[in-house]
Parts: structure tokens; sequence; C-alpha cells
């Protein structure tokens, strides 16, 4: 605790107090007022070491020895507000879910380079526009025109 | 195990050598005559090596009678897959071409008939390309269930193949020459019931083909037939190529519009679209056979359609809206207007059910201006002998003299030609016509223009009378070309004159026809669509325009508010101020009368398109938008309500026929025939008759190239 309050101080000190509120807003520190799962990652955090950032700014911690196994992994998403577990991308899923041991730097160098695409969260419920729809829906963008008649169109004069 | 194996292996074993017989026998080509040998040989072993035998033409008998015999035209013998066995015979012989005498004994299903036709289906294969999984025809291909039946399961033939140049018959028959088996189908149909000496034989041997002897095309009325007679791929519909496959069709038995023939039709449809029109077997109408203009006018189906209910605002530019709006402006116009000055005008191919739903809203809203295009604007529909075909089209071939007054039969009714042509071919009858200059594909006289040639000819002093006299069953047509002219009736009453100079009208025979031109005439007069004067177009305040597009709107005020409901946007829609969506025949039910009163229905085939509604449908419920409810909701309510008007209408496919003849109980006629004015030609263009013919791509195409 004490080395928690040291720090701050030490970022006070570097970025004045408007900075220091600034980047407690950033981080999430505000919104875990309220979120108790980001205040439990938060206090998770202390002590742990970051093994990598993604290309989307989540974080993702491992703390062994006093952890208890399995729960010795974690993600601290990027978005404070708005996360999910879709989130993270397939090349950090296996090291989250202790299927590798190799972190998702090192697996990114395994993402096909032809036919890889990049990965996009789970938009479900966010609004028709992020819905995904199939080839045949009626919604799709790129939907055949199934219409088998040629309407009449009044002539414009 | 072994034990159990070693057993069985033996009864297999002991089985196999008692029923020895059997098994040699059993290397057949059709799995059903082996079974049915073996069910046979098990019952009784004792028997000789022979398969069951059934009597020729018993069900169940493998009569292979089926490849180039068509009932209709003249047997060739060519193709031989119809081999037989006959005692005392030293050849297999043909049975399509070999007339059965008493005491033969034919015999066939031996192993020598089906030897015989195995080496035949072999020759056939010779030069047939292989390409039946890109053929159009297949699936519904003749020579394949030949060689599905009789064929060999392999070929012998190591040679290269016969190719053979496609020839261009037009823009209606896709031709691919390589496929053709020389059956001379096409051949026999073109020379004997089209009418064309167009297709010929070519060549000898292995040189023989089928062609137009000169670049040429194929210039028949009827020339879609020969896609159906064709039994390979080598005459397929172009318009068809490549669309569908037949398994993937729905086959829908429905009636022709296109002209008042009414031919019996098959709409096959995939889906949504009405993929092909098909003839349909009728033997007191159209044969086997349909015009080119029903079997192809489909396309017209798919464009030009009117999908939504739309309004003329007040810039002149049509805007879509709601059916609700749409019907309540409608009421709200038919009430501003004088009853008298409401017009309703049905359309040629309206049914019936939807012309007496327009009668009976009109009446209710007191006006009794309705009529149908075509039947003109003094139409007589008191006496039913007087606007149908009274001899029937099918009675057509018991007559001996033909007199065909102001009518062109090959264009305004392809089927009726083709009758009349194969009296003509059968019994020599003889033809004379009155009328313009005109194409006809079979011996006739031409024997006047005008009028005059019909006082002449009423009054015995024209050549063709005694002709006419002496007939035993003589048939007089009058188009209904005439039906617009001033001079109607005194033209009507001089054909009487005619028809009882003759032995037209006798009480076995009545030879006094009228030659209808659409699809709705027949019941329109049957229901009484008789305007109350021929000048109410001219005061007319709102029109109620039913699929009608040829009536002539020249004369139309134009503060009149017009509403157009019909299937397509063609020439009427351009004048309407509003337009309500309906169904075209291929989507709706309705109750068409030909033009020998043989009342038959359509059934829909296709769903209908947009938001468009079926006809009866729309009138029923402006009627009640109107506050004046028409007293029926279903098709079979109104089918009462027309068998109180109509009862003949009710009678489906079965031809009613006049009770009495017109000629004792015509009103006398003062007035003159007018000498002057020639008879004129009814139909333009064969290939566009009505809004359907019209919006199609084929029917232009066809207009554009086959028309002189």
């Amino acid at each position: 605790m004490a080395s928690v309050l040291r720090s701050a101080l030490k970022s006070i000190r570097e970025k004045g107090l408007r900075g220091f509120f600034r980047e407690l807003k950033d981080e999430g520190f505000l919104s875990a007022l309220l979120d108790g799962n980001l205040m439990q990652t938060k206090i998770h955090n202390i002590g742990a070491t970051l093994v990598g950032v993604d290309k989307f700014g989540n974080k993702y911690y491992q703390k062994l020895g006093d952890t208890q196994y399995g729960r010795h992994r974690w993600v601290e998403y990027a978005y404070k507000n708005r996360y999910n577990a879709s989130q993270v991308p397939p090349e950090w899923h296996g090291w989250l879910h202790f299927v590798t041991d190799h972190t998702g730097d090192e697996l990114l160098l395994l993402k096909p380079k032809r036919y890889g695409i990049e990965h996009k969260e789970n938009f479900s419920g966010e609004g028709d526009e992020y819905i995904y729809h199939s080839k045949g829906h009626s919604l799709n963008p790129g939907q055949r025109d199934w219409t088998r008649f040629e309407p009449w169109q009044p002539k414009k004069d | 195990m072994g034990l159990a194996q070693i057993a069985s292996g033996a009864l297999h074993r002991s089985t196999r050598f008692t029923y020895k017989p059997y098994i040699l026998r059993s290397i057949v080509s059709t799995p059903d005559r082996h079974n049915s040998g073996a069910s046979a040989a098990a019952a009784a072993p004792a028997e000789p090596d022979l398969p069951p035998r059934t009597p020729v033409g018993a069900p169940g008998s493998t009569s292979p009678i089926r490849k180039t015999q068509l009932s209709r035209l003249s047997i060739a013998g060519n193709c031989r897959m119809c081999l037989v066995e006959v005692e005392k015979s030293p050849k297999p012989v043909a049975s399509c071409a070999m007339p059965a005498l008493p005491g033969m004994k034919i015999k066939t299903d031996t192993p020598l008939a089906k030897k015989a036709r195995e080496g035949v289906m072999e020759f056939l294969l010779m030069n047939h390309p292989l390409d039946c999984p890109i053929c159009d025809q297949g699936g519904e291909c003749d020579l394949q269930d030949q060689s599905m039946a009789f064929g060999s399961d392999r070929g012998r033939f190591t040679d290269t193949k016969r190719s053979v140049v496609d020839k261009n018959l037009g823009p209606l028959v896709k031709t691919v020459m390589t496929r053709c088996i020389q059956c001379t189908r096409c051949v026999r149909f073109a020379t004997e019931v089209a009418g064309v000496q167009d297709l010929g034989m070519l060549g000898r041997g292995s040189g023989e083909e089928i062609g137009t002897y000169v670049e040429k095309l194929m210039t028949s009325e009827l020339s879609g037939n020969v896609i159906d007679i064709c039994p390979v791929g080598a005459l397929t519909s172009k318009p068809f190529a490549f669309k569908a496959r037949n398994w993937e069709l729905k086959g829908t038995e429905s009636i022709d519009v296109s002209d008042a023939v009414g031919s019996n039709i098959r709409i096959d449809s995939r889906g949504p679209e009405v993929m092909r029109i098909l003839p349909r077997l009728n033997e007191d109408i159209n044969e086997e056979w349909i015009s080119d203009k029903t079997r192809f006018f489909y396309d017209g189906l798919k464009r030009q359609r009117l999908s939504d209910p739309m309004v003329r605002g007040a810039d002149g530019q049509f805007k879509v809206v709601s059916w609700h709006d749409a019907l309540a402006l409608v009421a709200e116009v038919i009430h501003q207007v004088k009853p008298e000055e409401i017009v309703g005008v049905a359309g040629k191919l309206s049914d019936a059910e939807s012309m007496i739903t327009l009668k009976d809203f009109l009446n209710k809203m007191g006006s009794n201006n309705i009529w149908c295009e075509g039947n003109g604007s003094n139409p007589n529909a008191d006496l039913r002998a007087g606007y149908i075909m009274n001899s029937s089209i099918s009675g057509l071939e018991k007559a001996d003299v033909f007199l065909l007054v102001g009518t062109q039969p090959r264009f305004e009714a392809a089927m009726v030609n083709a009758r009349i042509r194969k009296t003509v071919q059968a019994t020599n009858a003889e033809v004379g016509y009155v009328g313009p200059p005109a194409d006809f594909n079979y011996v006739h006289q031409h024997l006047g223009t005008g009028p005059e040639t019909l006082t002449e000819l009423a009054e015995g002093r024209h050549p063709f009378s005694s002709i006419l006299s002496t007939a035993k069953n003589p048939a007089i047509i009058v188009g209904a070309g005439i039906f617009d002219r001033k001079d109607k009736d005194a033209i009507i009453s001089v054909i009487d004159a005619i028809a009882k100079k003759s032995n037209a009208v006798t009480p076995g025979w009545n030879g006094l026809n009228v030659l209808l031109l659409n699809a709705a005439q027949a019941a329109a007069l049957d229901l009484g669509l008789v305007p109350e004067s021929d000048k109410s177009i001219e005061s007319a305040k709102f029109l109620y325009l039913m699929g009608a597009d040829d009536v002539n709107l020249e004369k139309l005020p134009a503060d009149a508010f017009v509403v157009y409901q019909g299937h397509h946007g063609d020439k009427s829609v351009y004048r309407a101020n509003l337009i309500l969506p309906a169904s075209a025949f291929s989507e709706k039910e309705g109750t068409y009368a030909n033009t020998e009163g043989c009342a038959q229905t359509t059934v829909p085939a296709v769903p209908t398109v947009g938001d468009a509604r079926d006809d009866w449908k729309i009138i029923r419920a402006l009627s009640e938008v109107a506050g004046a409810r028409l007293p029926y909701d279903t098709i079979g309510a109104i089918r009462a309500r027309l068998g109180t008007v109509a009862p003949n209408l009710l009678h489906v496919d079965e031809r009613v026929a006049a009770t009495y003849s017109t000629s004792s109980l015509r009103p006398e006629v003062k007035e003159k025939m007018d000498k002057r004015a020639p008879f004129e030609t009814s139909i333009e263009n064969f290939y566009m008759t009505d809004s359907i013919s019209r919006a199609s791509k084929i029917m232009a195409q066809c207009s554009a190239l086959l028309r002189k």
C-alpha cells in the first residue's frame, strides 16, 4: 500500500495535480469506483507483471507465486467502460486461457499473411450497423436482388 | 462363424444349382422384366425359359410404340425403335407403320425384338453427341428414355462422330443439329400442320440432315411446336435456353388469354417467375399445339409490371401511395360525378369474375356504361348464337365449305386456322375469303374485299354462291373486326341472308360463326357488358379502365378522372390519374369463355408481383370504401353470382351451345352497308396484341424479324 501511495505522489510531482487526475481517469481508476470488476482487476494488478500489450491497448498481466493456479493470468481491457471478452485478439487468446505459454506478441508471427484478417470484436447488441447479416439476409448490404420482375417506371418529363 | 459361412455358402450354391436356367436368363437390361421373370421362374421352374407375355395394348405391356408416332402427323417409320416380331415375318417390322391384320400374331417382348431395338438404339446413338449434361432437353428427352429402356450399356462405336452445322430458324427455335436423329417429326409438322414448306430433309445416308433448303427463318405462327415434338435436343426453345431444368419447374394447368381460342396450356414456373409455357392436350380446342404468341409471350409477365398503387399529382408525376389512400381517392371522386358520367371499360384480358364485379359496382353507383374493348360501341349481346362460334372449333372439321368474312384466322386465332387447314387438307374443302389481301397457308379463293361481295353472295350472283348453296355443312366465319364498323348490323343481316340461302343453319349443324379476337370478349357479352350509349366516352367524367389499353381515349374530356386498374404499364396508364395494380392471368383464378363459348378457368401459377391484388378483390374493396358494398367476399360467391347472370360460365371445360339461332330472331335492319369501306385487317401485328405481349422482348424480336 505504501508503494502505491509513493508512486501516486511521484506522478503528482511529475505531472502536476491536473495531469495526475487525467491519468487516473484514463487508466480507469475513476470508473473503477463504480465498477467492481474493474476495481478487482486494478487491485489484482498490484505486484503483477505486465506480460504484454496488444494492438488494441489491452494489458495482459501475470502473477505467479501467491496467486491461485488458473487465476494467474488476466487482462485489463483498453476500454474501461465497455469491455467484453471478444476484445481479446486471437493471438492473445491462447496465452490468456492457458492453452499456450507463448505470449501474443510471439504468436502474432504465426498469423497467416495472405488470408489472415483483422480481429473484430463482437458488436452484438450495439446497433443494427454492427450486426453480422449472412449473405442471404435481407439486411446484408451485398444482398442479391431477388425481384424477378421489372416494375413499370413512370416517365419523368 | 466359419461353420455358418460354409453352411450358407453351401446353401447358396445349392440354390444356384437348382435355379440355373433363371440365373442364365438374368442378364437382361431392364430390371422390372428381370424380376417378373424371376417370380415366374421361381413359381414354376419347369416352364420353358420365356418371359411372361402380355397382349399388345394391355396395361403393363411394354409396347414400344412411342417414338416417331404422333397421332396428328403422318407415319414415317424412320427411327425404327418400335420394332416387333410378327409371326411368319422373316424380319422384325416397325409397328408404327404396319397395319394390324386379323390373325396376325405380334410379339412385342421377345428376345428378337429386344435385340433388334438394342441394335437400332446403338445406331441412333452412333452419331448422337454425348452432351446430355448441357442439353436443354435433358430430363424430358425421348432418346434418353428410350436408351434407358432399350439401350445397351456400352457402345462399340469408335469412329469420329458426325457433326452438322446449326441452322438459324429465327428468334424462337434454337437448333443444335448435331443432336438430330432424323425422325422428321419437325418436317412433317411444318408441312402438314403449320403449312409452311420451310423445313426439309437434305442429303442421303450419313449425310442426311434436316434444314431449311436456303438460309431462311421459319415464318410460321406455330413454329414453337417443333420444340415440343422434337424427341431430342435438336430443336429447343431459344428464350428458354439454359434457363432451367424441367425437374425444377412446377407445372400449373391453365388457360391462355392471348387470343380468343383459350388454348389449354401448362405454365411452368420456378419460384415467382414463369419459365415457359407448354401446350396441354385438348382435342376440342387446341389439339396439342399452341401458337407462338401463347408460348413465348410469358417474358412480358416479368416486364413493365405495375406493382404499387400510384396517383398522378398536381405536377403530372406519378407518386406511390398506399392502397388505403388510393381507394379513398377513387371513392371520393366517384361520388363527385354524376352517375351517367361514370364509364367502365373492361380490357381484353379480363376474366368473367372481375367483369361482373365491375358491372355490379358501377351499376350500384348508378351507371350502366360498361363494355369490353373489342366488342365495339354497340355490341349485340342479346342472343348468344350471335357472337360465338356455333359450330365449335372441333366441329369445323365437319365443314366442307368455308366462307371467311373479314377475318384472317391465321393471325386472329392461329389454332382455329390450324383446324381449318386440317379440314382443307383432309377433305379438300373449299375456302372463300372476303377481306383485304391476306396470308393463308391453304388453298383459298379471294372473293372480294368489301361488303359488295357479300351482297353478291346473298343474291346468288357470285360464282362462289353455287359452291356455298350445294355444300352440306358450310361454315361461315365472321371476324370480330366488323364489330367496330358502323354498319355492323347491316353486314350481319346480309350474312344471315347468305346463311339462309345455303344450309349453314340446319337442325344438325350451325355453321354461322363469329370468330372473336380477345379472351374476354365472349364472357363480356355473356354477362351483358353493353354500354347504354355509344357516345359515353365523350361525356365521361370518371373512366374506370380495367386493363383496357386499346380503347380510344382521344375523345375523352381533359378533366375526366381516369382510373387504370391493370397489370402492365402499357398505353392507357399515360392518360390515367390513378393506377391500381392488378394481377395477370398467370397469378389469379379466373373464368374465361373462348370464342366457341367454352368456359375455362385459369389457376394461379406464380404469386402476384409487388403490392398487386386480384381484379375482383380491388373492386370489392373499392365498393366498400365507396359505401356500396358488393355482397360477395369469395371467388365462389362471385361464381354463384355469375351463375345467375350467365349460367354457361359455370360449366367449366364443357361447351354449352347457344340455344337459339339468331337469324330468325334478329330485328329488321334499316341501315345499309357502307359499300365504299372495305373490310380491314383486325390484327396488324400478330406478335403484339395485348399489354403482356407488347411488354415482351421475345415478341418484339419476333415482330422485328418474322413480319415481312
